[in-house]
């Protein structure tokens, strides 16, 4: 648990440093996330030690994020004229999408070769 | 006594406790899509929030330690993706088509509705990385200039309505492919899609996660880029 939370949080200040120098418009724990995979890929040695700390937190992650959902209702003055079009873009947009991404899957995926 | 109130141990207090009861609640209902945690928690802090008197700057300044673990829990990501890479090579050439069309219509059919239906720009921005699990999704938003609780919102509706409606959706295209069923709740539902593509299997769940880091990471690294020129054609700035 240690091991991994230190892994994931030098990851996450190496993407920091990669963008101070690079000035890239990139969210700095996505860069960290891109630099641990190549890591892994590449064998980085005790890699897998981050499991039980990466498996904890994105068990919880809705605990991580839920604090910033509640703003939506709290600062409902804030929204509520675009009430419609934020109804309609995410539910109905929603579906749509699902829809056609597995339309595209259907065409695109090769058969299997044993059915279950 | 009222001065306890206005402490982060209040805030921390209150967060864990309603997502405790949210968790159990859920387990409870059988993970029914409709009881999510990231709802039923959030109905106690709404509640609470108000009768305290405290604003949700303040509260969002209690839970900052809480936050502040957004950043790792990202960059955990790369764990269960790179277990999945490794599962996945004899059919990387679909799977990589439909990650970038797919991220494309996610975000574009969003942006393009709400746009049409006159919301303005920081709106719009806020709907783009809809598609995409939650921590990497606020990352990204600053990026579009919007803004994050309504981002957050509306990432775990479309999460949701995504996991609902996969059911109805594989019956009517008969769909019974589960590398398929997982990785279309993955791209479209992110992480509430993939806890219900693990309902079909292990298989159907490993491309769930699949698809949800993929399509995390290819939204999170075009759309910074993109947005500005999206959003001068829209809005012409």
């Amino acid at each position: 648990m240690l091991d991994g939370l230190l892994i994931l949080l030098l990851f996450q200040f190496l993407g920091e440093v990669v963008i101070h120098f690079t000035g890239l418009p990139l969210p700095a724990p996505v860069v960290g996330m891109v630099l641990l995979l190549l890591a892994l890929m590449f064998n980085l040695p005790g890699g897998d030690r981050v499991s039980e700390a990466a498996g904890a937190l994105i068990r919880h992650i809705s605990l991580l994020i839920f604090p910033l959902g509640v703003g939506i209702v709290l600062q409902w003055s804030r929204y509520q004229d675009y009430a419609l079009a934020l109804t309609v873009a995410v539910v109905f947009g929603t579906i749509v999408t699902m829809v056609l991404v597995t339309l595209l899957l259907k065409v695109l995926m090769p058969r299997e070769h044993h059915h279950d | 006594m009222t001065d306890l109130l206005h402490t982060p141990l209040f805030g921390l207090l209150l967060t864990l406790a309603s997502y405790r009861v949210a968790t159990w609640i859920y387990g409870k209902a059988h993970s029914l899509p409709v009881f999510h945690p990231f709802l039923v928690a959030s109905i106690p802090v709404v509640v609470v929030l108000p009768l305290a008197g405290l604003s949700y700057e303040e509260y969002r300044e209690q839970i900052q330690g809480l936050s502040f673990l957004l950043g790792p829990a990202t960059v955990a990501l790369a764990w269960p993706l790179y277990r999945q890479l490794r599962t996945v090579r004899s059919v990387w050439k679909p799977v990589l088509i439909t990650t970038l069309v797919g991220a494309v219509l996610a975000a574009g059919i969003a942006v393009l509705l709400a746009w049409w239906l006159g919301a303005p720009e920081p709106v719009v921005g806020s709907l783009a990385p809809k598609s995409i699990t939650t921590p990497i999704a606020v990352e990204v938003v600053r990026s579009t200039d919007g803004f994050v609780a309504l981002a957050a919102g509306a990432v775990a509706i479309t999460g949701i309505v995504g996991a609902l409606v996969a059911g109805p959706v594989f019956r009517l295209l008969r769909v019974r492919d589960d590398r398929i069923r997982g990785f279309a709740l993955g791209l479209v539902a992110h992480a509430i899609g993939t806890a219900r593509a693990f309902e079909y299997g292990e298989k159907a769940g490993a491309f769930a996660s699949l698809a949800l880091g993929l399509t995390g990471l290819v939204t999170a690294l075009a759309l910074p880029w993109l947005w500005p020129w999206v959003a001068g054609l829209l809005f012409g700035i």
